[in-house]
């Protein structure tokens, strides 16, 4: 009881604190839900095979990009210096429509029989919002379970750019990064 | 010949026949890191991504960590990535620029030529008793460029890497000398694991046009231009095929030499594949007449096709990957891909070079996808013990070889045959039992004239 007391007292001087408050509170909650559910909608898709209907969440104009990543020292960093990273995916919604129509002919061998996927999206935060466009920073985990028992697990961030369209919303940017240096997969066969 | 693993027995390349247990053996995978990977000559960067003095790269020769690094001469060296103190990892970088490779275990410091030259504490824990001129990081034995492609080789008896390449080198350069100026890497590099032996990648891009309709059909049926697959009926990108390669072609070669193997079909155009970004296949015709007057005209339209320089070194025309299948045990490789470029491209056809790349022969790639699934999926079959005795079929196009008198150089056949697959498996044998490299080179010659009989 004295602590709520003393806590209510104590001065509020640190500065440091207070900037970063201004990072974490940047939208009203109403819109932080309505983005976390309409992306675990998306991901349920992928998860039920409604990969048409998944494209419909996907904007015209839509930018769609997975990079790799590579290894280099901090000292090397600090310069400026890394080995030069590149495309895993780099789809407009026509590349995206086309993976689809793959995954629809029956002989898209990496997916015969189709595995099962669960796309987990997590740490969502709604970065800014300026009345048409939200921003938004969130990390997935894709499990995949395949053929008898080959089980892979893809980890990493994501940071989305959604417009208002409607009652709803469309993706127009994803840009994605993978947390492997080798990826430690045959392939990849599914969307993301 | 000194056949310890009776390997001779495996491969029956007049008969067309291998024993799979060559895919799954523990022993042969570790005969094949000293007797093939530490005697062949092999891929271990381009020039262009090491351009200035203390840029280095780390790769693998089979699975001995190596570090190749740009001299300050100019020049360019591999040492073994392995401290001479205790063993450490002496650089953990996938790449950059340094002064000096310092060693994280007790901070050994070698110079960029390898040199130890300084180890803490020398003078009370040594008692300045350590010759460090004895004790430099260790040098690949031979290193060598060919057209920008930089090579290793711990082998000091093996023939100079363009003997080596042999009539290789004719496919090589439709690859790498289209225009003046040569070629770069374009991006970073595609790391990828798949659980198959080494031998199923390398051999598919040495002999298999044969798997392309079939395995990757799913791709060929989207990526085509119809009006069911764009509504407007037009390709993915101006300038394209409007069939897979063979759909038009005129006839094709497969080519077999020294356990190197290639293919392709002749095509009426400068066609690049369905799979190959319009911008990118569209500066292909533009710089046509350029490249018919550096390699004629047969290569000069060769924008498709595969190819493998034995052992782990592969390319594909017109999509531009180069890969290297770096062996990790019996049963697991490191997929490590490049996509290539002329260096006088324009920046916006290598920007899209390097998607369409990644579009077609990374690890997504529409094309990239299927072929791996194949060889994980053999490789699990041979866990069962009569799988692993169940003799393979490489029959295909036996006795139809021939040498061309039009200059495509080489023992060739159609280019759906297995040549390239017999002539890769026996040069895998006669490597294998071979004390050293008079030995294989006389086994070479033995076997091909026996293959061939041509
Ligand atoms: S192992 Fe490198 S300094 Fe000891
Ligand atoms: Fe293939």
């Amino acid at each position: 009881m004295s602590d709520l007391a003393t806590l209510d007292k104590a001065p509020l001087t640190n500065e440091k604190l207070e900037k970063l408050a201004a990072e974490i509170y940047r939208v009203p909650l109403e819109l932080q839900r309505e983005i976390e559910q309409f992306l675990y909608f998306e991901a349920s898709l992928l998860d039920d095979w409604r990969f048409r209907d998944w494209l419909e969440l996907f904007a015209e104009d839509v930018s769609y990009v997975l990079m790799t990543n590579t290894q280099s020292q901090t000292r090397d960093r600090r310069r400026g210096v890394h080995p030069p990273l590149t495309y895993i995916f780099n789809e407009d919604k026509y590349q995206l429509e086309r993976r689809v129509a793959r995954l629809e002919t029956g002989m898209a061998w990496a997916e015969e029989p189709p595995s099962r996927t669960r796309h987990l999206v997590a740490n969502l935060r709604v970065l800014s919002y300026d009345g048409e466009v939200v921003e938004t920073a969130s990390n997935y985990h894709i499990h995949r379970a395949s053929k008898q028992t080959d089980i892979y697990s893809f980890v990493g961030t994501r940071r989305d750019k959604l417009r208002r369209v409607g009652s709803t919303w469309q993706i127009f940017e994803r840009k994605m990064e993978l947390d492997q240096f080798v990826l430690v997969a045959p392939n990849i066969c599914i969307l993301f | 010949m000194d056949d310890l693993l009776h390997v001779r027995s495996l491969v029956n390349s007049r008969e067309g026949t291998v024993k799979p247990a060559i895919y799954t053996d523990p022993d042969i995978y570790r005969l094949e890191l000293e007797r093939i990977f530490a005697r062949s000559w092999l891929f271990l960067a381009h020039e262009s991504m090491i351009p200035k003095a203390g840029d280095f790269f780390t790769t693998y020769m089979g699975e001995d960590a190596i570090l190749v690094v740009r001299q300050k001469d100019g020049s360019v060296d591999a040492y073994l990535n392995q401290c001479r103190h205790r063993g450490m990892r002496v650089c953990h970088a996938d790449g950059g620029n340094t002064r000096a490779f310092t060693c994280p275990y007790h901070g050994w410091s070698y110079g960029l030529d390898g040199a130890l030259n300084s180890v803490p504490l020398e003078k009370e824990a040594y008692r300045d008793q350590l010759d460090k001129s004895k004790w430099g990081l260790t040098r690949v034995t031979r290193v060598a460029t060919y057209k920008g492609l930089i090579f290793g080789n711990w082998d000091a008896t093996a023939p100079d890497l363009e003997d080596y390449m042999g009539d290789m080198k004719w496919y090589l350069d439709g690859f790498l000398d289209r225009r003046a100026g040569g070629t770069e890497v374009l991006g970073g590099v595609h790391k990828w694991t798949i659980d198959c032996n080494w031998k199923f990648a390398a051999e598919q891009f040495c002999s298999d046009q044969y798997h392309a309709p079939y395995t990757h059909a799913s791709a060929i049926q989207v990526l085509q231009p119809t009006t069911a697959n764009k509504a407007d009926g037009s390709p993915l990108g101006e300038g394209q095929t409007a069939k897979p390669v063979w759909a038009d072609a005129l006839g094709g070669v497969q080519f077999s030499g020294n356990g190197h193997g290639s293919a392709f079909f002749f095509t009426g155009k400068p066609d690049a594949n369905v799979w190959v970004g319009g911008q990118v296949s569209a500066y292909f015709r533009e710089h046509y007449p350029e490249a018919v007057e550096r390699l004629g005209e047969v290569r000069a339209k060769r924008l498709a096709g595969h190819n493998t320089m034995f052992p782990t070194l592969s390319w594909l025309n017109g999509t531009q990957t180069l890969r290297v299948w770096h062996p990790r045990g019996p049963d697991k490789i490191e997929v490590w891909a490049f996509c290539l470029g002329d260096k006088e491209m324009p920046d916006d056809v290598k920007d899209a070079l390097v998607k369409s790349h990644a579009r077609s022969f990374g690890p997504a790639g529409f094309l990239e996808q299927d072929d791996s699934e194949n060889w994980v999926e053999v490789q699990k079959v041979l866990k069962g013990h009569i799988a692993r005795k169940t003799d393979f079929c490489m029959q295909m196009g036996r006795g139809f070889e021939e040498r061309r008198t039009d200059g495509i150089p080489g023992l060739t056949n159609y280019t759906f045959a297995e040549t390239a697959a017999r002539g890769f498996y026996q040069h895998w044998a006669d490597m294998m039992s071979a004390e050293n490299w008079g030995e294989i080179e006389a086994l070479a010659k033995a076997s091909e004239k026996e293959l061939t009989n041509v």
